[in-house]
């Protein structure tokens, strides 16, 4: 399964491009949200984008406002990973149409277990 | 200048303390425990770095992180999976230490009511011109033996 | 910072003989952050000021203990159990003329599973009642529990966003479950060896990573308690490397989509 992975910090891309990998996606990346939709064009067997909301030439957010007004990619399952923490920014975010929610800071099984939530991941139960 | 009323809870230290051993135990050190008040006088740092954010509001906050340009370099490496002996790149350097910057006054952002846009990080290794803003905090954290500054300002408009 | 090994080897002693988990040497960097707050909160200068005058006073013995034990928990931990209680196993017991659901949240540390449970029924079947127990044996846990805060770290922990959004309010550094919840959930100290709580007999019982810490005796005795709280027809979960198996043959494992439960055999009288 293919990944995007939306964020204008390089660092933050590759800690959670190596989150994904690691339980089975391949990745590809985008610095903004611009970028982030001329992706999507581009490959159309993207599954999940993950993004950040702070980005210069077009926010995350208004890329989730983008990319649900095109039918072709409502299977893509949109998750919001940034540092904006405020109940009114995470109900925005729903309500344009991103399926989940992080904060961060996380670790990787943050990620793990919304995705499992989402049925993008096999859940493995804990011991 | 006053302090902006809903910028108050801020400037208690533990707040952002808090904030601060949340990422260092999630994305940097992996476990909790390694970054600690820094007890005593301010510490001074060595070829210190500056990176920051703003909050925008009616008086525009600025979140700010100071650190010696060596305990920047472990942080890059530790948030990066570096090797000790790998070589750390301005690029990488500004990316890394800015990313901390932005998650700290992103999660600060989130305790204040009402508050505005967050800006995108700035890393500079000169110290901004603070002379006209008013400091709500400052703050130093030790981690691996080093001092991390931390300091609120609300900006002259 | 660091602390002292008179301080860090009286804690691993305490911690061993009151839990028996063990905490190694190298592992003093956990006993300082855990006991930091505590040691602030009670006004000490530093963790080992904090562990001296605990060494002098007994009844501070159990907040070190539990400081060090509690573990972490998430929100729908491994998914499956609340797939299958949502899919399968309320639709059962409502078909079976239960109203009210009465359910016992064994271990609940600080309550993720007590309100994840709560979620599912009332998002599912706003009709149904739902009166839940939830018991640990930590004073610091339930008392979390009760409170119903969590920080942001512990809300990143499994909860899925429109859960969130709608069951939980932000306050400053916290998330506050919704009274509405809250109300729903009772905390109660217990030992999984006494008598069960009050609050039964339960029509479904989450006995979650908890029997892994016993003995083949210990596992049987509480399995044995658990069945005598448990409502006829009612349900058991327990965590993915558990079973009844093997232990208690009074129990039948039943596969249920991604998951099991455990449900006395018909018949069998104790």
């Amino acid at each position: 399964m293919k990944a995007l992975v939306i964020d204008d910090s390089r660092v933050m891309r590759r800690i959670v491009s190596n989150i994904l990998v690691d339980v089975g996606f391949e990745t590809i990346e985008a610095e903004n949200g611009q970028v982030a939709l001329d992706q999507l064009e581009a490959n159309d067997d993207v599954a999940l984008c993950c993004i950040d909301w702070n980005m210069p030439v077009m926010t995350g957010f208004e890329f989730v406002v983008a990319a649900r007004k095109r039918p072709e990619w409502r299977n893509v399952t949109l998750m919001m990973v940034t540092t904006e923490g405020e109940q009114d920014q995470i109900v925005r975010a729903l309500a344009a149409g991103a399926h989940e929610y992080v904060i961060k800071p996380f670790t990787p099984e943050v990620i793990v277990d919304k995705l499992q939530f989402l049925g993008l991941v096999d859940v493995k139960e804990s011991v | 200048m006053t302090i902006p009323a809903t910028w108050e809870p801020l400037t208690d230290a533990d707040p952002v303390l808090t904030i601060a051993q949340d990422l260092f135990s999630t994305m940097i050190d992996g476990e909790p425990g390694h970054l600690y008040q820094w007890m005593g006088e301010s510490p001074s740092l060595e070829d210190s770095r500056y990176a920051w954010v703003d909050v925008s509001g009616p008086v525009v906050t600025r979140v700010m992180l100071m650190a010696g340009r060596a305990t920047g370099e472990q942080l890059t490496r530790a948030l990066l999976q570096m090797d000790d002996s790998e070589a750390v790149s301005d690029a990488d350097f500004a990316d890394a230490v800015g990313e901390i910057a932005n998650v700290v006054g992103g999660n600060v952002k989130s305790l204040v009511t009402n508050p505005g846009a967050l800006t995108l990080p700035v890393v500079t290794h000169q110290e901004p011109d603070m002379s006209t803003a008013f400091c709500l905090l400052e703050t130093y954290f030790g981690w691996k033996g080093a001092p991390l500054g931390v300091s609120l300002w609300a900006l002259a408009s | 910072m660091t602390l002292t090994a008179e301080t860090f080897d009286f804690v691993a002693t305490l911690v061993r003989q009151r839990s028996a988990i063990q905490l190694e040497r190298g592992k003093e960097y956990l006993v300082e952050s855990r006991l930091a707050p505590l040691a602030r909160s009670a006004g000490a200068l530093d963790v080992d000021a904090y562990v001296r005058g605990v060494r002098a006073d007994v009844t501070k013995h159990d907040v070190v203990v539990e400081a060090l034990t509690t573990n972490e928990t998430s929100w729908f931990r491994d998914l499956n159990p609340f797939t299958v209680l949502r899919s399968h196993v309320v639709p059962d017991l409502v078909g079976n003329g239960r109203s009210t659901m009465r359910i016992w949240s064994a271990a609940c540390s600080t309550g993720q599973e007590a309100y994840s449970i709560a979620m599912i029924l009332a998002d599912n079947f706003p009709t149904v009642r739902s009166n839940i127990v939830a018991t640990d044996l930590a004073d610091q846990v339930l008392a979390k529990g009760r409170s119903g805060r969590y920080t942001q770290l512990e809300i990143n922990r499994g909860l899925p966003a429109p859960m969130l959004v709608k069951h939980f309010e932000r306050q400053g550094p916290s998330f506050e479950i919704s009274s509405a919840l809250r109300s729903q959930v009772v905390f109660r100290k217990h030992n999984l060896l006494d008598t069960p709580p009050a609050g039964g007999p339960f029509d479904i019982v989450f006995l979650r990573n908890v029997l892994i810490y016993f003995d083949v005796v210990t596992k049987r005795d509480v399995l044995r308690r658990v069945r005598g709280a448990l409502a006829p027809g009612g349900y058991l979960f327990l965590g993915a490397a558990e079973t009844t198996i093997g232990v208690d043959e009074s129990w039948e494992r039943v596969p249920l989509g991604p998951s099991s439960v455990y449900r006395p055999r018909e018949g069998n009288v104790t």
